[in-house]
């Protein structure tokens, strides 16, 4: 895969990092991971921290189910969140970071020469693996290098790394699948849903290309390098839905982020974050929000995963009238 | 060939001017907009627009086809920087073509002609990337504090970037607005430049922060009490390019095609003949090939 794609990780840690310094949401870690901090633009920030928010509400709702609990993040990149909980002394049994060998090359160089990631890591047991390689692993950290194309060796490499197929685990993939083949992405869910039997699996990407916002975003995103392969098979919530359930998991769930933020993300935190920048972008915003969707699938061999979802809040109160 | 002209030129070909000439035409162009009302006077056949957001080459492709200045004749409604990449190019050509053709073309004042605004939504930036220092920005925030704040059309056709405000039932309260300082955070000046119309009864709060939503009984009560038809603004995207509410008695217009090089929306100006009858005239980007293709760093971002 190219590395434009591979290039969509830095943009993305530079976005959340230009959150972080705003006061959007707090990681400290992140600032090792970027190069040359940039300014991003309101409606940028303040759908990082949605996405940022939504995705750390169901993982912190996951780390309350019962069990030795497993994370793998699918396409990782410089994502921190094993940090964040290690530190919040909340992390799982294991988590499992799989990435291009490119990608987890520069993620374990990065990791060996910043001390506090580096306290971080041992601090989860003695570290093996060969770092030149992009392979770290400790009692609960694995990066393994791979390419998700080949299912067989991802599934191998997590195996191998510890995995237990039958203890909950929660799969992570954020705008992963979409710059893969569809049946390539279909393949890689289709053995995760068959080897996870309790197990709550995370996409976050984009949908509907055929409007007029979703034609420029693939025009966009394809002059960038970054083509979004997988997204005239996922198009739409149900075909997001049906992607999973029609590929070893049980149920699920999409729910578009602009949905997501209207009923799905604290009030209070949301007050907060909209006095931060003056926000002048409403109807991109919007837009913008309807194009990216959270699917969650669930398979739940023992039950324990019932209510498992966003938590809701009420939306009463959105524009009383005042005069 | 006048400096002047000479500028219009070199500006047409999305060429900055020097620091001091860009003085030069702010103080020239002060000495025009000082002069100006709050609600400006102007006379059809005109042709209104809406946000440009320093889209530069879609400017071009707006005047392609609703015909150069001052062949016709232009009333633009605010929101001419911030966003695109060349704002400065931008707001200079417009400002250029007031001292050039006073008469011709009406730049009315939008919420992002402000030195809050701009610093977070791209033209402070793009002015020291452009210049090395801050001092075109604060020349061109300067004038900005003379621009207009409204526009009325043979008596009949109310213009204003953002909409109405519950503090001003008629236009002579518009009038006397000491318009001549930074955008304040409330207030009537404040809500003409920010407010929304919505499909509520009365007023509502703007998600905004700033200034109010307003249902179609306040716009007709707006209307009847100053003897207008119609109100037209801008401020919003709509992705057809123009949008009536109320009945026809409110007309969104939108003039940024493609608005961030990333909505993919199509634009719109509204031609006025000089009976006031109205032609939408839609137009899409420029062709890529026409533009300063961003390079891969400005491409639009999304959530990767």
């Amino acid at each position: 895969m190219t590395e434009a794609v591979q290039g969509t990780n830095d943009d993305a840690q530079v976005s959340k990092l230009s959150c972080v310094q705003r006061g959007y949401f707090q990681d400290r870690f992140l600032q090792y991971f970027v190069r040359k901090a940039t300014r991003r633009a309101p409606l940028i920030n303040r759908g990082y921290f949605t996405r940022f928010s939504a995705l750390q509400q169901l993982i912190q709702r996951f780390l309350t189910v019962p069990g030795q609990l497993q994370i793998i993040s699918l396409g990782a990149g410089y994502d921190t969140t094993w940090f964040r909980l290690m530190e919040q002394g909340s992390a799982p049994a294991h988590c499992f970071e799989v990435d291009f060998p490119e990608v987890t090359q520069r993620k374990a160089a990065i990791i060996g020469a910043q001390p506090e990631l580096k306290r971080v890591l041992e601090s989860s047991g003695s570290i093996s693996g060969h770092s030149g390689k992009g392979h770290l692993h400790t009692a609960r950290y694995s990066l393994l290098p791979g390419d998700l194309r080949d299912v067989q060796q991802v599934q191998a490499a997590l195996l191998e790394a510890g995995l237990q197929p039958g203890q909950p685990t929660l799969v992570l993939a954020e705008c992963v699948l979409v710059y893969m083949q569809p049946a390539e992405s279909a393949a890689l869910v289709r053995q995760l849903g068959s080897l996870l039997t309790t197990a709550a699996c995370l996409v976050y990407e984009q949908i509907r290309p055929d409007d007029a916002f979703g034609k420029q975003m693939l025009l966009n995103l394809e002059r960038r390098g970054c083509p979004l392969l997988g997204l005239h098979a996922t198009p739409s919530l149900q075909a997001h839905e049906q992607r999973l359930t029609a590929n070893g998991w049980s149920r699920a769930t999409a729910t578009d982020l602009d949905t997501v933020y209207r009923h799905h993300i604290d009030p209070a935190e949301k007050r907060r974050i909209e006095r931060l920048e003056i926000f002048d972008e409403f109807e991109e915003w919007h837009l913008i929000q309807e194009h990216y969707c959270i699917t969650i699938g669930i398979n739940d061999a023992t039950g324990i995963l019932a209510d498992y979802g966003f938590a809701q809040f009420s939306t009463s109160q959105v524009n009383p009238p005042i005069m | 060939m006048s400096d002047l002209d000479r500028w219009i030129e070199q500006l047409k070909r999305c060429e900055a001017l020097k620091e001091s000439e860009v003085k030069e035409l702010c103080e020239r162009a002060l000495d025009i907009l000082v002069e100006e009302s709050n609600v400006q006077r102007v006379d059809a056949p005109i042709t209104i627009c809406g946000d440009i957001h320093g889209q530069f080459y879609d400017l071009m492709e707006l005047f392609k086809v609703g015909g150069d200045c001052p062949q016709t004749n232009y009333l633009f409604m605010g929101d001419f920087v911030d966003r695109g990449f060349y704002s400065v190019e931008t707001f200079l050509l417009l400002l250029a073509l007031k001292v050039r053709y006073p008469d011709r073309i009406t730049l009315i004042r939008g919420n992002h002609e402000s030195r809050q605004i701009t610093q977070v939504y791209g033209f402070y930036d793009e002015c020291l990337r452009k210049y090395g220092s801050a001092n075109v920005w604060r020349y061109c925030t300067d004038i900005f504090d003379y621009l207009s704040l409204s526009a009325l059309i043979d008596q009949r056709m109310f213009c204003v970037h953002g909409g109405l405000s519950p503090t001003v039932k008629s236009l002579n309260e518009i009038r006397v607005i000491d318009r001549k300082q930074e955008v304040p955070h409330d207030g009537a000046m404040c809500d003409l430049l920010w407010s929304d119309p919505e499909d509520i009864e009365g007023w509502g709060l703007s998600p905004r922060g700033a200034g109010y939503l307003f249902g179609g009984d306040i716009c007709t009560q707006f209307n009847q009490d100053n003897k207008v038809e119609v109100v037209a603004r801008a401020h919003q995207l709509v992705m057809e390019g123009y949008k009536w509410m109320f009945g026809q008695q409110l007309v969104t217009v939108w003039s940024a095609p493609n608005y961030c090089y990333r909505c993919g929306n199509v634009a719109a100006i509204l031609e006025l003949d000089g009976a006031l009858n109205k032609n939408f005239k839609v137009f899409e980007a420029a062709p890529q090939d026409a533009r300063g293709i961003p390079t891969k760093t400005a491409a639009p971002d999304y959530f990767l």
